[in-house]
């Protein structure tokens, strides 16, 4: 391993009540690389990604942000640096594309600063990288799926955060969109070298879109590396206990897996 | 269209919709206010209140214009505000409508005290202190209750809910029955004061609740912002890097302060508290700060409330037999119309 990542989780324990959901797990993000969390259902997946922002209470172990054990930092300080999209996030009823984009400054705001130049700059960045340039006065609640999402994503990114973390953002949308989505993620790593990570479902699109794959089973890391190393006919077997055989994915050349 | 206002590192958004609401609300509470003093059984011009103000007025006029109707005046705008204030504050903060303080117990509390007060002393002279010591106790003892240890974002929005009602249900009991324990008189004078009333405020009074307001002015600018923020799901209020927990336990305090000190001067006015806060939402654009314009329609509804109250012939009624009356065809209204527009 080379220098350290700037986000990582060191023999990192979760439980509640008394059932243990991630168990001394190590992981780091490698920095300007899009990272993919995998692992079949409740194997702590999102408790992961919610410790690694500090939305979850933690037993043992700790994460670490810029060298520092994240617990211990000023939440404002680790909001400008870290943004996270949790699952099916809620705002007000009505509430405009605009105003939930502005809310993503928070961080870089106070009562007395609520509508700085940067602010406004910010948003603008945000809208046009999403593509929803020209609908920022529309509420929300007439979007479809893909332009909600599409929305949220917008706000983490006015954030203007280096680090960004979301919670299976692509839930609920059918293949065209999630695909619109991943593109505009990969996007989004290139164009500003941003570190990504994600909790997704689908293998094959991860294997697609990601450079690097955590795969979870039980909170425990089963493996991680590359998805060439991680996505193999054994892992498949052994963490979501699916017969399968691998391909060669023929446009990208990725793994893709063909459950028997 | 929506003005942003830059001076240095302070900067502000306003939108034009949100300002004029707001400027036609204050119109209207002022143009209620004169009417209030012009109203009644003595009838006063508006324009005597500027003449009896600087002394040149018959005894009698300015006694009726400055030692009765302009203290009542005065103590409802104020009370009404924060009612109106206390309920928006909890009801985003708990993103619930039906989280106002008349629902969840503090005011019931506040009651109590004021009812043990009558039934200690004898009479109304140490009712103040009873119900804001008693609002404080109800609302310290729902917050432990309620104070979610586990996940450490402090107050679960639900349980505040269930155990404020559980506290409601408890403190209007236990006050119905030290009703029935003692004499006609106190207990009439306890009923009175339950319905929630304006009879007979002085100066102090109106002094109380205005300083209060004045003096959380600051607070309350400060508040908007974290407030509009809580109104979105907890993950993403700690990803801003809010404190949840603490954020929760300082507004709970500003809330409850606000209905208690509104309850000691004018009594538990049902309504005016749950009210307002929607009905200034659905006038105002969405996520705009609603704070400012709930004081005002709370203000509002306690002014109209009170005046019809003061203009029944004959019998003496509470003000707290109008909030209601008012203020529940308001929203209904609003909300019907929302239904017609599909918004709902």
């Amino acid at each position: 391993m080379s220098a350290q990542p700037r986000l990582a989780a060191r023999d990192l324990s979760v439980r509640f009540a008394h059932n243990t959901v991630l168990d001394q797990l190590s992981v780091d993000l490698p920095d300007g690389a899009v990272t993919a969390i995998v692992g079949p259902n409740a194997c702590g997946k999102s408790t992961l990604l919610r410790s690694l922002a500090r939305l979850q209470k933690t037993g043992t172990g700790q994460v670490i942000l810029d060298g520092q054990c994240i617990a211990s930092q000023n939440s404002k300080s680790v909001a400008r640096r870290l943004a996270i999209l949790s699952q099916s996030p809620v705002a007000p009823e009505g509430l405009t594309i605009r105003d939930l984009v502005l809310r993503g400054r928070t961080p870089h705001q106070s009562a007395w600063r609520q509508h700085s130049v940067e602010d406004a700059a910010a948003v603008a960045a945000a809208l046009t990288a999403t593509g929803l340039d020209g609908m920022e006065h529309r509420s929300l609640d007439t979007l479809s799926g893909g332009q909600r999402q599409r929305a949220w994503i917008a706000m983490a990114l006015a954030q203007d955060t280096q680090l960004l973390l979301l919670d299976e953002p692509t839930t609920f949308l059918d293949l065209p969109h999630q695909i619109e989505l991943l593109e505009l993620v990969r996007r989004l790593n290139h164009q500003t070298e941003r570190t990504v990570a994600m909790v997704l479902h689908d293998i094959n699109l991860a294997a697609r879109y990601c450079d690097h794959i955590i795969a979870l089973r039980g909170g425990h890391v089963h493996s991680q590396g590359s998805p060439k190393d991680v996505i193999t006919e054994t892992m498949m077997q052994e963490v979501f206990a699916l017969p399968c055989t691998i391909i060669a994915d023929p446009n990208h050349a990725t793994p893709h897996v063909i459950p028997t | 269209m929506t003005y942003t206002l830059r001076l240095g590192t302070l900067s502000l958004q306003l939108a034009r919709r949100n300002l004029l609401v707001g400027l036609g609300l204050m119109l209207l509470v002022l143009t209620g206010g004169l009417a209030a003093l012009h109203m009644g059984s003595f009838p006063v011009g508006a324009a005597d209140l500027w003449t009896a103000l600087r002394g040149d007025m018959e005894d009698i006029t300015r006694m009726i214009l400055l030692d009765h109707r302009l203290p009542r005046v005065l103590v409802a705008v104020g009370a009404g505000a924060a009612f109106g204030l206390s309920g928006a504050i909890f009801q985003s903060m708990l993103r619930n409508p039906m989280a106002s303080p008349d629902v969840i117990g503090f005011n019931a509390g506040a009651s109590c005290g004021a009812v043990l007060a009558i039934l200690l002393f004898g009479s109304v002279r140490f009712v103040l202190p009873w119900a804001l010591a008693g609002g404080l106790l109800t609302a310290a003892l729902v917050l432990v209750l309620a104070w979610d240890r586990r996940r450490g974002t402090g107050l679960d929005p639900y349980r505040l809910i269930l155990v404020g009602i559980g506290a409601s249900l408890t403190l209007g009991a236990t006050s119905d029955l030290l009703m029935s324990m003692t004499d006609e008189q106190r207990a009439a004078d306890m009923a009175q004061w339950l319905t929630g009333t304006l009879n007979a405020r002085n100066l102090t009074d109106a002094a109380l609740i205005w300083g209060g307001l004045l003096l959380l002015t600051p607070v309350l600018l400060w508040l908007q912002f974290p407030l509009s923020r809580l109104t979105m799901n907890d993950d993403i209020v700690q990803g801003f890097g809010l404190r949840l927990a603490g954020l929760r336990l300082v507004i709970t305090c500003i809330g409850v302060l606000l209905a208690a000190l509104a309850v000691s001067v004018a009594g538990p006015l049902p309504f005016v508290a749950f009210v307002a806060g929607p009905v200034a939402r659905r006038l105002l654009g969405t996520g705009a700060p609603v704070l400012a314009a709930a004081a005002l329609v709370g203000a509002l509804v306690t002014l109209g409330a009170d005046t019809a109250a003061r203009l029944v012939p004959v019998v003496q009624l509470p003000a707290g037999v109008f909030t209601a009356v008012i203020g529940a065809p308001v929203l209904m209204w609003l909300l019907v119309a929302q239904f017609r527009k599909g918004a709902l």
